[in-house]
Order: structure tokens, then C-alpha cells, then sequence
């Protein structure tokens, strides 16, 4: 037996639809655009971390692009959906942070999560396609970051929104404020690239 | 291309590990908290900035404020002043529009003659204002220059106006 839904008052920020909050903040409703962080903070904080591969740096440029956000909101006109345009500053402001830092790339690594040894693919990705070296998750892990650093950062941007994330191409050209036809260049390029990081690590060809 | 595919698959799904990756525990508890606080902080810090770059570029307007501040009465007699000055300003403004009664007379239209050539002649008001400059003079006030005055033909045109201009030339 499944459990009711909660029951959400349409009068409290976290009943309102996104246009109405966005309304509010740019108002100086802080309630309104604390509703605003706590609904996309999991995916811009995802974002900046796979990009960056250290918790801290994530932290943050991710308070730092919401504290943008919100000084910017004045500028919001309405042509993309609050959410993209909340990404777009979040990949700039990565971008640009990861350009000064240039090639110092200091790992903070998140630890996995309980599940990740209950995943049958990533169980069956270790068990049955790392003949070359016996790696653990945690290795694999760690090669894997180390294979996505080597990537551009406009590479490793679609990667990780793309196959990391889950969004479209179109959201992605969106964002990257590019077309489709180089968001898909981009992945296969990239993913060519992650291919040969990784063959040692993991049979993947 | 579909050989390609098949292997991506393979990456696609090392890459789902990346998804198992996760933030300290309770971190995205505090994390709202966390920007609302530096969002106000950050205004705080605004307000507070702006003063001390006034009291660097203008500390003048920052006494002025001060003393405003410590005594609402001045402030007030200010205001009152201010009000005082812009109600002179009004009436004076008002009475200065109004042209004066001499010029009006010495601008009014010359009894129509029914004659072309009579409009040539030197307009009173550029006569008697000028006397002693030479080259071309022309009456430059569009209010009280302007007069209905007889057509071509002697016909009177009840809209009509024109300015009549006259020149004199004063032999050197």
C-alpha cells in the first residue's frame, strides 16, 4: 500500500509554481527564493561537482551562482524557463573557475552512495568487464574523474549533463547557448576520448 | 555508427557511478540557509559599503545628513524653505510671461491701407527700437508682431496672420 501524497498548500512557497516564486524573490521575497535554492540545489550542486571533482570548489561556486542568481533577477526576462537560465550562470561561473585554475586539479571526492553495490550493471561492469586490473568501485571511481578532468571543459560539460545528469540535447544547447548539431559533436567526441582513458580500467570496447 | 553505440553503452553506464556520488550527509539541509544567509549578509554589507564610500567622496553630505538627523527641526525649516522658493519662483515666473502693456500698444495693427506696399514699411516696434544699428533688422517677437491685417486686395481675412517685417537700411 502505497502512502498519500502529501498534501501541499498552494499559498506557502512550497506549494507555488515556479513563475509565482520567481515573481515573489524578485520582489525581495527571501522565502520565496529560499524555495527557489532548495528545489534546484541537488542538480546545480551535481553539476559543478562533476565538473570540478571536489566537493568544496562545488560548494562554493554553487552558493555563489544562487547568490548571482538572485542579485541578477531583475535581468530575468522570462525567455527561458527560471531553471535554465539559473544553469546558465551556475556552467559559466564553473566554466570561468576552472579556466583560472587551469590544469591544478585537486580531488575532493564524494563517497559513493549504499546502492552502488547493489547496482547490478555497475556490479556487472566490475565483475565481468575489468580483466585488465582488478579495480574496485572506489578505483574505478577515482579513474574515472581522473578521465574526465583530461576533457575540455566544454566536453566534459556535455558529459556530464548529458549521460551524468540526463538531460536533452536541446536542454543542453540551451544552456550552453549553442546548437544541437555541436551539443552532439561535443558527446561523441568526448566520449571517444573517456573510451580510451578508460580501456585500461574497464573493458568498454 | 552502431558499433559505436554499443560501446557507448558501456561507458554510459560506467558513467551512471558518477550518479552514486553524494554530499556529506544533511548537507543540502543547511544549504538554503547557508545562501539565504550570505544573501543577507551581502545586503547588509551593500547599505554599510555605500555609506563608507560617501563618507570618502562626500563626507560634507554625510554631516549635512548627520545634523539632519540629530535635529528633524532643520530639516523641516528646509523643507519649508525650499517650498517657499519654489511658490516665489511660480509667481515670479507668472508675472514675468505677461508682456508688458507699453509694447502691446506700440505692436498694434496699423489701419489697413489696401495697398501691398504699406505692409514694406518699417514695423513700428523694430522703428523704435532700433535706431542706431545699421544693417537688417527684423522684429523677432512672434506675440505681439503678429496681427490680422488686410489681404492683398483690400479684403479683410479674419484668420489671417503675418508677421511684418521691416528692414532698414542705414547708409553708411
Amino acid at each position: 500500500m502505497s502512502e498519500p501524497a502529501p498534501i501541499v498548500d498552494a499559498s506557502t512557497p512550497a506549494g507555488m509554481l515556479e513563475g509565482d516564486l520567481v515573481k515573489r524573490a524578485r520582489r525581495g521575497d527571501l522565502e520565496a527564493y529560499d524555495e527557489l535554492v532548495k528545489r534546484y540545489q541537488q542538480r546545480i550542486y551535481a553539476t559543478i561537482y562533476h565538473m570540478t571533482s571536489n566537493h568544496e570548489d562545488a560548494n562554493d561556486i554553487a552558493q555563489d551562482s544562487f547568490i548571482k542568481a538572485y542579485s541578477a533577477l531583475k535581468s530575468f526576462k522570462g525567455g527561458s524557463t527560471f531553471y535554465t537560465w539559473l544553469y546558465r550562470i551556475a556552467v559559466n561561473r564553473t566554466i570561468n573557475f576552472l579556466k583560472q585554475r587551469k590544469n591544478k586539479h585537486h580531488f575532493s571526492l564524494n563517497d559513493l552512495d549504499f546502492n552502488t553495490e547493489n547496482n547490478p550493471d555497475l556490479v556487472a561492469l566490475i565483475s565481468d568487464k575489468t580483466p585488465v586490473r582488478e579495480v574496485g568501485l572506489t578505483e574505478l571511481q577515482k579513474k574515472l574523474n581522473e578521465a574526465l578532468m583530461k576533457l575540455s571543459e566544454p566536453h566534459r560539460m556535455v558529459v556530464v549533463l548529458h549521460d551524468v545528469q540526463g538531460q536533452s540535447h536541446e536542454e543542453i544547447a540551451e544552456i550552453m547557448d549553442c546548437n544541437i548539431g555541436t551539443v552532439r559533436s561535443r558527446l561523441f567526441y568526448a566520449r571517444q576520448q573517456l573510451q580510451g582513458f578508460l580501456s585500461e580500467y574497464a573493458k568498454l570496447t | 555508427m552502431n558499433q559505436n553505440e554499443q560501446n557507448f553503452d558501456a561507458l554510459k553506464m560506467l558513467l551512471k557511478l558518477k550518479q552514486h556520488e553524494v554530499p556529506p550527509p544533511g548537507y543540502y539541509n543547511n544549504f538554503s540557509g547557508q545562501v539565504i544567509s550570505r544573501i543577507r549578509a551581502g545586503e547588509a554589507s551593500y547599505s554599510q559599503s555605500m555609506m563608507e564610500r560617501l563618507q570618502s567622496e562626500a563626507p560634507w553630505l554625510v554631516n549635512i545628513l548627520r545634523i539632519f538627523e540629530t535635529r528633524p527641526g532643520v530639516i523641516g525649516g528646509l523643507a519649508t524653505s525650499l517650498c517657499l522658493l519654489l511658490v516665489l519662483v511660480v509667481v515670479f515666473a507668472e508675472h514675468s510671461e505677461r508682456a508688458p502693456k507699453n509694447l502691446i500698444a506700440i505692436a498694434e495693427p496699423a489701419a489697413p491701407t489696401g495697398n501691398a506696399v504699406a505692409s514694406l514699411a518699417p514695423s513700428p516696434l523694430v522703428a523704435a527700437t532700433d535706431n542706431s544699428n545699421s544693417g537688417i533688422v527684423a522684429s523677432t517677437n512672434p506675440v505681439t508682431s503678429l496681427q490680422p491685417t488686410a489681404t492683398l486686395f483690400g479684403q479683410s481675412g479674419g484668420s489671417t496672420l503675418f508677421q511684418p517685417a521691416g528692414f532698414m537700411q542705414t547708409a553708411h
